[in-house]
């Protein structure tokens, strides 16, 4: 047989061999999902009727005073036949049912509070689940850590603060997430402290994150944000920033003062001024115009957009000759600006919407609709 | 005489076979690298909260920009739908593109709009804007219409930055149909990475789906053969040829019927080309190309969940104008940005993507066309072993139906769209039956677009839209 022969044989061989596995592979794979799911489903729905028996089912009174392994002895006895039942299984099938029972607790521990709390996470603790999410942060594989970090917070499992403030450092963005997240479930708002304090390079995404969590717990919040604002991190900084400006604290002020004013950083005081702008103290506004006058277009930009929420009608005179000079972003900047300044920033806006350069009055007349101060044309 | 065929005989068979083992080993590379990045992808999406988006302040707001031609029969359902979407911040940009029937009018009818005082500020260059509108109601506020004269979609979508508000922009075709959750899943890349510029969906075909009131409701196959030909296509090309070009930073196209940029990014490359037909490559091209030169991290980045539905060609006459222009778009790409080719200063660009698009994608037609006229050929005279070439040829349809079966083998393997078997084994079967007919048809259409390319042809062609159906 020749070789060329020989060659295109054993290609053939080896594409039809690939397709076909792979069209029964296809094909098996959904038959074995489909199956799969029913019995994930079977099961949950046996452990989610047992778990509420197990969570919500009476138990007897203990005396005033007892000590906490009394309880735990009452529990104990709740899951006894379950932990039996497991025990004459096979390995396979006692795996599909401890996972199972895990996914169940998990959801359940979401919504329950109160004793029945103090059960599920006896329960957690008993099953051994706690003990398996603390071996499994350690996986190397960076999808597992993550699943046992979420896991961690969700089971309330204090035991595990140590690794999963040690997951905080790791080099997955999710496991760095899941961590933070459940590390503020176990320790609440004192948690951001260290947080904040080992975050580096955030995205936006681990932004919203944080903000959210922040937005848990606005006042309390303040203390380790005004201490981030130190953070040798550029993106820490801007966030803290941002998020002092974003709950309006007025703590928040002097702090932010000192940072537009202190920092060598553009960014960072571009932010500082808007951050200012956004709470609205009169004590910012000599800083702010100050900085009208900087080279950086994004400071000025800040500074006029700050003026406005600051100055209130004495800043007029200040945001004029912005909104008449040439640089089309300031301009905008400025207009908007005056328009929340009161009837001299309204007045202005509405002499310029009649000025003789084309831009300026397109850029008024804008402004003036934007307010809702002239209608949009019929 | 006799030598001289003789050695380009065999030079011939000898690139023949060299062709046939590259191109293959390329698929399967490719193949191999889109599994590893789709499992990862599916991964990181089990962590991923959406609701955070939605809930946040934090959250970039995004422009969406429909260029619309003689829409009248789609547009108020599209932007209706597109009105719809669940996202934090967002305005909807209708550029109506000289349209000759009365688009603009059901919109402004519609939406109770009026002309905007709005100023226009030209960064890019197009056609004149005749009026900005927008509306009153407050359940509109976000929806903006521009009225401009025709200049084409580059053209309209040039005018569509101009106008646009916010930072990110979404470009997409004015009959397409975005999931619920698809802005969300293809603004998230920008928000993990501030070197992102452009992201592109997953765009789906809707034929044979049901769709009420603008949304798809149930996924299935369309009843006639072609749609489902493509289905299939669709999947090589976006969950195996993207997703693996994505991840080695190569990707040279996003789709224009879905695709999300950095507004600054484009500015700084000067939008749009006016005059290509394959606008929406030369743009990532250009990106590419530019970021390159100027030595700035950046990165191009396809989702493959994001899901935009279209409505695919049904007829062999409107699928093979669409093909054309498709080529023609690819090989003006390539023409214009010739430079990139095999030059190490642009990277993985010029010493991957383009070499495989040029050599692959571009050349893979011809080759194969032309490959099947000299076997012929060279079969009737005798010049080669029947049974070497049967066999030959064979083993090449073998491996088109390989790729063909390992894309649906992805799609199973991630998302799972077709929830009924029997869908499933009709892809199957068609992954295998495009070898036989289909591909050979395509092949001939991008061979001739190469013909109408050099004739300067440079229109797009028309696609008689039939609509999504039924409003509930």
């Amino acid at each position: 047989m020749p070789l060329q022969l020989l060659i295109l044989l054993v290609l053939a061989v080896a594409a039809i061999i690939f397709s076909v596995l792979t069209a029964i592979a296809v094909v098996a794979m959904k038959t074995i999902d489909i199956s799969r799911i029913r019995t994930r489903e079977r099961l949950y729905r046996i452990y989610s009727s047992k778990c509420s028996e197990l969570l919500l089912g009476d138990l007897p009174p203990l005396a005033p005073g007892s000590k906490p392994s009394e309880a735990f002895a009452l529990y104990e006895s709740l899951i006894e036949p379950v932990k039996t039942s497991f025990a004459t299984m096979s390995v396979t099938r006692r795996n599909a049912h401890r996972k199972a029972l895990r996914h169940v607790l998990v959801d359940f521990a979401q919504d329950i509070t109160g004793d029945s709390s103090d059960r599920l996470v006896y329960f957690f603790y008993s099953f051994g689940f706690v003990e398996e999410e603390i071996r499994l942060i350690r996986s190397r594989h960076w999808w597992v850590r993550a699943h046992a970090a979420r896991s961690m917070g969700l089971l309330g499992a204090k035991k595990a603060i140590a690794a999963l403030t040690a997951a905080l450092e790791d080099s997955h963005r999710d496991v760095r997430t899941q961590a933070m997240h459940s590390l503020v479930k176990l320790v609440g708002p004192e948690a951001l402290k260290t947080i904040l304090r080992l975050s580096t390079k955030l995205s936006r995404w681990d932004e919203i994150e944080l903000s959210v969590i922040i937005a848990g717990y606005k006042n309390d919040a303040v203390p380790h944000l005004v201490e981030a604002l130190r953070h040798s991190d550029q993106s820490v900084v801007l966030f803290a920033t941002e998020m002092l400006g974003d709950i309006g604290f007025v703590d928040a002020v002097d702090p932010l003062m000192k940072l537009a004013h202190t920092t060598k950083d553009m960014n960072v005081r571009a932010a500082a001024l808007h951050a200012l702008g956004r709470l609205g103290d009169e004590r910012a506004g000599g800083l702010v115009a100050e900085f009208l006058k900087s080279k950086i277009p994004s400071v000025r930009l800040s500074a006029l957009e700050a003026l406005g929420r600051i100055a209130g009608k004495a800043s007029t005179d200040l945001l004029k000759p912005f909104m008449l000079g040439p640089v089309r972003d300031e301009k905008l900047a400025a207009a908007r600006a005056l328009a929340i300044v009161g009837k001299k920033g309204i007045s202005l806006l509405q002499k310029e919407a009649g000025s003789r350069d084309a831009l300026t009055s397109a850029i008024a007349a804008q402004v003036l609709e934007e307010h809702g101060l002239t209608s949009i044309e019929a | 005489m006799e030598i001289v065929l003789d050695i380009l005989l065999n030079s011939y068979l000898v690139f023949v076979i060299l062709y046939f083992i590259g191109v293959n080993l390329t698929y399967t590379t490719l193949l191999i690298i889109s599994v590893r990045e789709i499992l990862n992808y599916m991964r990181h999406e089990r962590f991923s909260d959406y609701r955070l988006i939605v809930q946040s302040e934090l959250t970039p707001p995004v422009s969406i920009l429909a260029p619309a031609f003689n829409e009248e029969a789609t547009v108020i359902q599209s932007v209706k739908s597109l009105l719809k979407l669940n996202y934090g911040k967002y305005e909807v940009i209708v550029i109506n593109d000289g349209s000759k029937d009365h688009t603009l009018e059901r919109l402004i009818d519609e939406f109770r709009m009026a002309k905007s005082k709005e100023a226009y500020d030209a960064k890019i260059d197009a056609r004149a804007v005749r009026g900005i509108y927008k509306s009153a109601e407050p359940e509109y506020r976000n929806l903006i219409v521009v009225d401009k004269h025709n200049g084409g979609k580059a053209d309209a979508l040039n005018v569509g930055i101009n106008v646009a508000h916010y930072e990110y922009i979404c470009c997409i075709d004015a009959d397409s149909i975005l999931e619920d959750d698809a802005l969300q899943k293809v603004m998230k890349p920008f928000m993990e990475d501030d070197h992102v510029v452009a992201v592109g969906g997953i765009v789906r075909i809707a034929n044979g789906c049901q769709v009420v009131n603008g949304r798809v409701v149930k996924v299935g196959l369309s009843d006639h053969l072609i749609p489902i030909f493509q289905v299939v296509e669709y999947f090589r090309a976006f969950l195996s040829g993207r997703m693996s070009w994505q991840s080695l930073n190569g990707l040279l196209i996003i789709s224009g019927a879905f695709g999300l940029f950095r507004r600054s990014a484009v500015l700084e490359v000067g939008g749009y080309k006016h005059d290509s037909v394959g606008e929406d490559m030369e743009l990532v091209v250009r990106l590419h190309r530019i970021k390159r030169e100027q030595r700035r991290r950046y990165r191009v980045v396809f989702v493959p969940d994001p899901v935009c539905w279209t409505e695919a060609p049904d007829t062999l006459k409107v699928l093979s104008r669409q093909r054309n222009r498709w080529h023609r778009g690819l090989l003006d790409t390539m023409l214009i940005h010739r430079k990139m080719l095999l030059n190490p200063r642009y990277g993985v660009i010029g010493m991957a993507a383009m070499p495989y698009f040029v050599l692959v994608e571009l050349l893979g037609p011809v080759f194969e066309f032309f490959g099947y006229i000299a076997m012929m050929f060279l079969l009737f005279i005798g010049a080669l072993n029947t049974q070497i070439t049967l066999l030959f040829f064979i083993v090449a349809l073998l491996y088109g139906v390989m790729y063909s079966v390992g894309a649906v083998l992805l799609e199973e393997l991630s998302f799972q769209r077709y929830p009924n078997p029997r869908d499933l084994a009709l892809l199957l079967s068609f992954g295998v039956l495009e070898n036989f007919g289909y591909r050979q048809l395509t092949a001939w259409w991008r061979v001739r677009a190469f013909w109408d390319y050099f004739r300067g042809k440079n229109a797009w062609g028309s696609m008689q839209r039939k609509g999504f159906g039924s409003a509930a």
